[in-house]
Parts: C-alpha cells; structure tokens; sequence
C-alpha cells in the first residue's frame, strides 16, 4: 500500500516537473530519463540473467542511427520512434544468439568488441555520414504536432520511461521472470528443472537492447545529430555503474542509480567549469566518480543502494516481537 | 616477395607486443581466476611515463626501468583494490578493474593532459634479405623472447613460481600447504603491471599513446590470450604473433581500415568454439 503510494508521488512529481524546470535542467532531465532507461535494461541483464554487457551502447547507437536515417529519409517521426528499439531488438537476437554462449568476463569482452566493431564500421560508411554523422534530424511530432521545446521531450522520455518500467513489472512478476531469478543463481540447476536457458538469456538480452534502442531513438530527436563520438565505450561503463549503484536486478535501484550518478556528475560538472578550474577538470572529474564509485560500491555495498536502503528499514521495523 | 618479408617482421613485433600485454592477462588469470581489465592501462602508464623521464633528460635504460617500475607498483595498487579483499568474485573483480581503469584515465589526463604522447627509442633500421625492418621493431622481438624464456624459467624452476602455480591450479590445496592465496594474487598482479609495463615502454616509440589507447591494447591483449584459453602462455604468444601478422599483413595490403574489425571478429568466433567444447557446469561459480 504504502510502496503504491509512493510510486504514484514519484510519478506525479516527476511528471509535474518539466513545467516548471528552465532549459539546462531539463537537459538535464531529458538525459537522466534516458541513461535510466537503458539502465533498467542492464540492470535487468545483470541481475537476472547473471551477464555483463560492456556493449549496451552499441543498441543506444542501434536505436539512435536507425530513428535518424528513418527521419532523414522522410519516414514520419513516430515511425523512426517504433522502430528504433524493434532494430535494436532485432541485431541483439541477431547477435545473441551465438554471443550468448559465451558468459562471464567471455561475454563481456565480446559485447565490448560488438560495440568497437559497430563504432568503426558507422565511422567508415557512407550512409551513416562517416565520423562526422548524422545531422539535421527533424524534430519529434504527430501529425501536424511538432515537439518544438525541451519540455515536450521530457514528456516523451518520461513516457518512454514509463513504459520500460511497466513492461520490466511485468516480465519480472511473470513465470518467465521466476524462471530467470533461477536461472541467475545457478544456470546448471535451472536448466535441469527444464527452463529453457538459452532461450530466456535472448529474450532478457534482446528485451533489454530494446530498452536502449527507445533511449537512442529518443535522444537522436533531442539532439538532432549523432555520431559515432556520442556513444563511446564509457557509456556503456557509465550504465554499468549506474546499475551496480543502485542495485542489480531491481527497477527502483536502476532508478535511483541513474538519478544519483546523472545528478553527481552534473553537480561536479558545473563545479568543475567554475573560473579557474583547468580546462580538464570536468572530465577528469566524471571519470573520477565513475571510477571511485563503481570500485566502492562493488567492494563495500555489492547489493547496492536501494536493497541496503531497504534493509536496513525492514531490519527496524523487526525490531518489534516477530515469530518467522 | 621484400614487401611480404617486410609486413611479417614488422607484424611479429606488433604480435610481440601483443605477446606482452596478453602474457600479464594470462599471468594474472591463472593465479586469480580475475580478468583484468586494466591490463592496458599499465602499458599507457609506463608509456607516458617514459616520455616524460626521457623529457627530463634521463638516459635511455634509466627511464625505461623506472617506467617499469611504476607499471608494477600500478599493478600492485589494482590487485589491492580488485583481490585485496576477501570473498570477491571474479566477475566483481572485473568490474573493479574496469573502475580501475577509468580511474586512471582521471590519473593520466591530470598527470600528462589528453594529447598523445611518444618517446624516441632505438633510432635507424637494417636491411634484411631486401626487407627493411626498424631496429625498434628487432628490440621488441628480442625483449619479447627473452621476457617469455624467462617466465617458463620463473613458474617452472623457482619456489615462488611454483607456488604461484599452485595457486592457479587448485586454491584450496595451496593454502593448506602454507601458501598465502591473497599475496600470491597481488604478487600476480604486480607481475602482470610489470609486463604490460614492458609493452608499453616498448611500443611508444612505434606510435604514440593517449590515456584512451588502452582500450585497443586490452582488446588485442585479450584477443590472443583468449587462443590459449587465458591459461597457456606458449599458446598465447602464438595467438598474439598471429592477431599482429594478420592485422599488419591486412593494412599492409590496402584494408588497413578494417584492421580493429578482423581482430575483433577473430577473436569472438575463438570464443565461441571455445565455449562450445566446455559444458556450463565447469564455469559455474559455486
């Protein structure tokens, strides 16, 4: 009851903020709303089907290139909208399907490799504008409505969030989802009481792609522009340390890690290009956090934040006489 | 037929290169069963350092040592945070290390700016059955021979290797005869910053490094570490000379673009023959 409540004062918080935010912050919205989605999507891999992927920006990139040559080529902005996370659906099962044997650090490294691969490819071809990339994306609109300011894209990219967060419930709450906890203790064990391992593994692998082919598909609208510079392999870093901040394998956490790393950086970001500071120390600064907070959190709070949050709250609460 | 000759030697001494960062993946690895990811981070620092101790004027051989040296303690300090504490598991230790590196991204570009970096090293070249090979690329090789002649030398003749390799072999069994399993992993460590190290000071010279070029070196070093499996050094070193002879040949012969794609690609479809011979039981962490 209480947790209901709650997500509905979330939600109406955050819905009612856009309103009332000046332009920077909203960016700054915009973008948190963004890294989170695709966060829910690897903190969903992580967390339940046990993997690590270093390449989840390569279906941000996915979703971003495809709403951005749809649009350019005259396609309706809705169109590149829906077909940016079914593109990046589709090169994930595409892909999975034979990456997916592998597991552990093997994987990792092999969804970093996807990623370098597809970055070096979009540099050198010529439908996808070289290095230079794509530019001129129309704005976002429905019929003859035209998302012309900041705010009509925090709407869009709380919608989006939205939806990723109610199809995340769902699956999780689902028999596939049990299947999956199962499957992330012990594949061996899962496998022999006849869950179809590999099967699931693609499905969380391609569900999550999707997360962040939404994400791309948005962004390219917001910035009118990508490139294979906006997708580095930090990004794909950057996800993974918002999903181990906030705690793996749970919607609230993947949140909340977005919220919290999105917010840090931002704070130290425009400390950093106070007068006077040298012209490195944004950077430097935000790979310092990544790097510090990632490495704290693993070794001293593995579970993560929310899950220690909650914890510790339920711990006081059995305080009182309880017979379990 | 000179063209061919020239584009082998000078893709053996990239492959040794390769030999080099991977050997302190593997080293690393069969020790601790942790995949370090900031293996080329340790080849940037000491790359970077030895440009800056050769601008202050230190003679060859000094700086070169020194950058070394600071590799290893770098080693060291990522062992301590990636195995230092009890009960971490590989895949946790692999995060770590990924924060380790991007720590030292924050490291390098506050010590040495953003901008790439070389140092001058073994100036002219030899000619060679009409091939014309530089004599840093010789040096490399050379180095290389040595640093893996050396290494069958350490884990086959003395204590310490061997119980290094006892650690690898079975952890349990190493501390009930006395060995410290945590010491061993950083010692692990130290030796692999120690290597990369090496790359690194050899490679500047050949071309010039940037706090970022250590995700190319990871990915070739991992690469040829993954032919053996990430445990057999002799494997691995015929792994990397193969990535370097084949990525050199193909820039050599017009497809220079597509050099980082056929690594990669090669790489994945080892892994997954790999991974097609081993059941899932026997990766399982229990």
């Amino acid at each position: 009851m209480i947790g209901r409540v709650a997500v509905l004062a979330v939600a109406a918080v955050t819905l009612a903020l856009p309103a009332v935010l000046d332009d920077s912050s909203l960016a700054v919205y915009v973008l948190l709303g963004l890294a989170a989605m695709v966060t829910v999507g690897v903190s969903l891999l992580m967390g339940y089907a046990g993997q690590v992927s270093l390449g989840q920006g390569a279906f941000y990139a996915i979703g971003a290139y495809t709403a951005a040559l749809l649009a350019l080529g005259g396609a309706p902005p809705l169109v590149g909208l829906v077909a940016a996370p079914v593109a990046a659906a589709v090169s994930a099962m595409v892909i999975g399907t034979p990456l997916l044997r592998l597991r552990g650090h093997h994987l990792a490294f092999a969804t970093l490799a996807v990623q370098l691969i597809l970055l070096s490819v979009t540099g050198q071809l010529e439908f996808t504008g070289g290095d230079i990339g794509l530019q001129g994306i129309p704005q976002f609109g429905v019929g003859s409505w035209e998302a012309s300011g900041a705010a009509a894209y925090a709407y869009l990219t709380w919608a989006g969030l939205a939806l990723v967060i109610l199809v995340t419930r769902n699956v999780i709450a689902s028999r596939p989802g049990r299947a999956l906890r199962a499957l992330a203790t012990s594949e061996t064990a899962a496998a022999s009481s006849g869950i179809p391992v590999g099967r699931y593994k693609l499905v969380v692998f391609t569900l999550s792609a999707a997360f962040a082919g939404l994400a791309g598909g948005i962004y390219c609208f917001y910035t009118g522009y990508v490139a294979p510079g906006s997708f580095p392999v930090l990004i794909s870093i950057q996800y993974i340390v918002m999903a181990v901040v906030g705690g793996l394998g749970t919607v609230w956490g993947a949140l909340v890690g977005a919220g919290a790393i999105t917010l840090l950086v931002q704070g130290l970001d425009s400390l950093a290009t106070l007068p006077g500071m040298p012209s490195y120390a944004p950077s430097v600064l935000s790979y310092a956090v990544y790097a510090v907070v990632l490495i704290g959190m693993v070794l001293f709070m593995p579970q993560g934040l929310v899950p220690a949050v909650s914890s510790r709250l339920s711990g006081k609460k059995r305080r009182e006489p309880s017979y379990r | 037929m000179s063209a061919f000759l020239t584009y082998l030697l000078n893709g053996l001494a990239v492959g040794c290169a390769i030999a080099l960062i991977a050997s302190g993946l593997v080293v690393i690895h069969r020790v601790t069963g942790v995949v370090n990811f900031a293996q080329g981070t340790f080849a940037v620092v000491a790359g970077l350092c030895v440009s800056s101790l050769l601008g202050l004027g230190l003679p060859h051989g000094v700086s070169e040592l020194a950058a070394v040296a600071v590799a290893a303690l770098a080693g060291l300090l990522a062992g301590v945070a990636a195995v230092g504490r009890r009960g971490t598991t590989p895949l946790s230790s692999l995060i770590v290390t990924l924060g380790v590196g991007v720590l030292a991204y924050a490291v390098e570009i506050v010590l040495w700016g953003d901008q790439p970096r070389s140092a001058p090293g073994l100036a002219g070249s030899l000619s060679l059955a009409g091939a014309r090979i530089q004599t840093q690329h010789l040096l490399v090789i050379a180095v290389t021979a040595a640093t893996f002649a050396l290494l069958a030398l350490f884990f086959g003749r003395t204590y310490l290797g061997k119980a290094l390799t006892a650690c690898a072999s079975n952890p349990y069994a190493a501390r009930v005869v006395g060995i410290d399993v945590r010491r061993m992993g950083l010692l692990a460590f130290a030796l692999g910053g120690l290597l990369g190290g090496l790359a690194g000071v050899l490679v500047t010279p050949l071309r010039p490094i940037s706090f970022d070029t250590d995700v190319t070196l990871i990915v070739n070093g991992f690469a040829a570490a993954v032919f053996g499996a990430l445990t057999r050094p002799v494997v691995t070193l015929v792994g990397a000379l193969l990535l370097g002879v084949a990525e050199t040949m193909a820039a050599g012969y017009g497809y220079g673009s597509h050099q980082l794609e056929v690594a990669l690609g090669l790489m994945i479809v080892v892994m997954i023959v790999q991974a097609s011979r081993r059941s899932a039981l026997s990766q399982e962490v229990t």
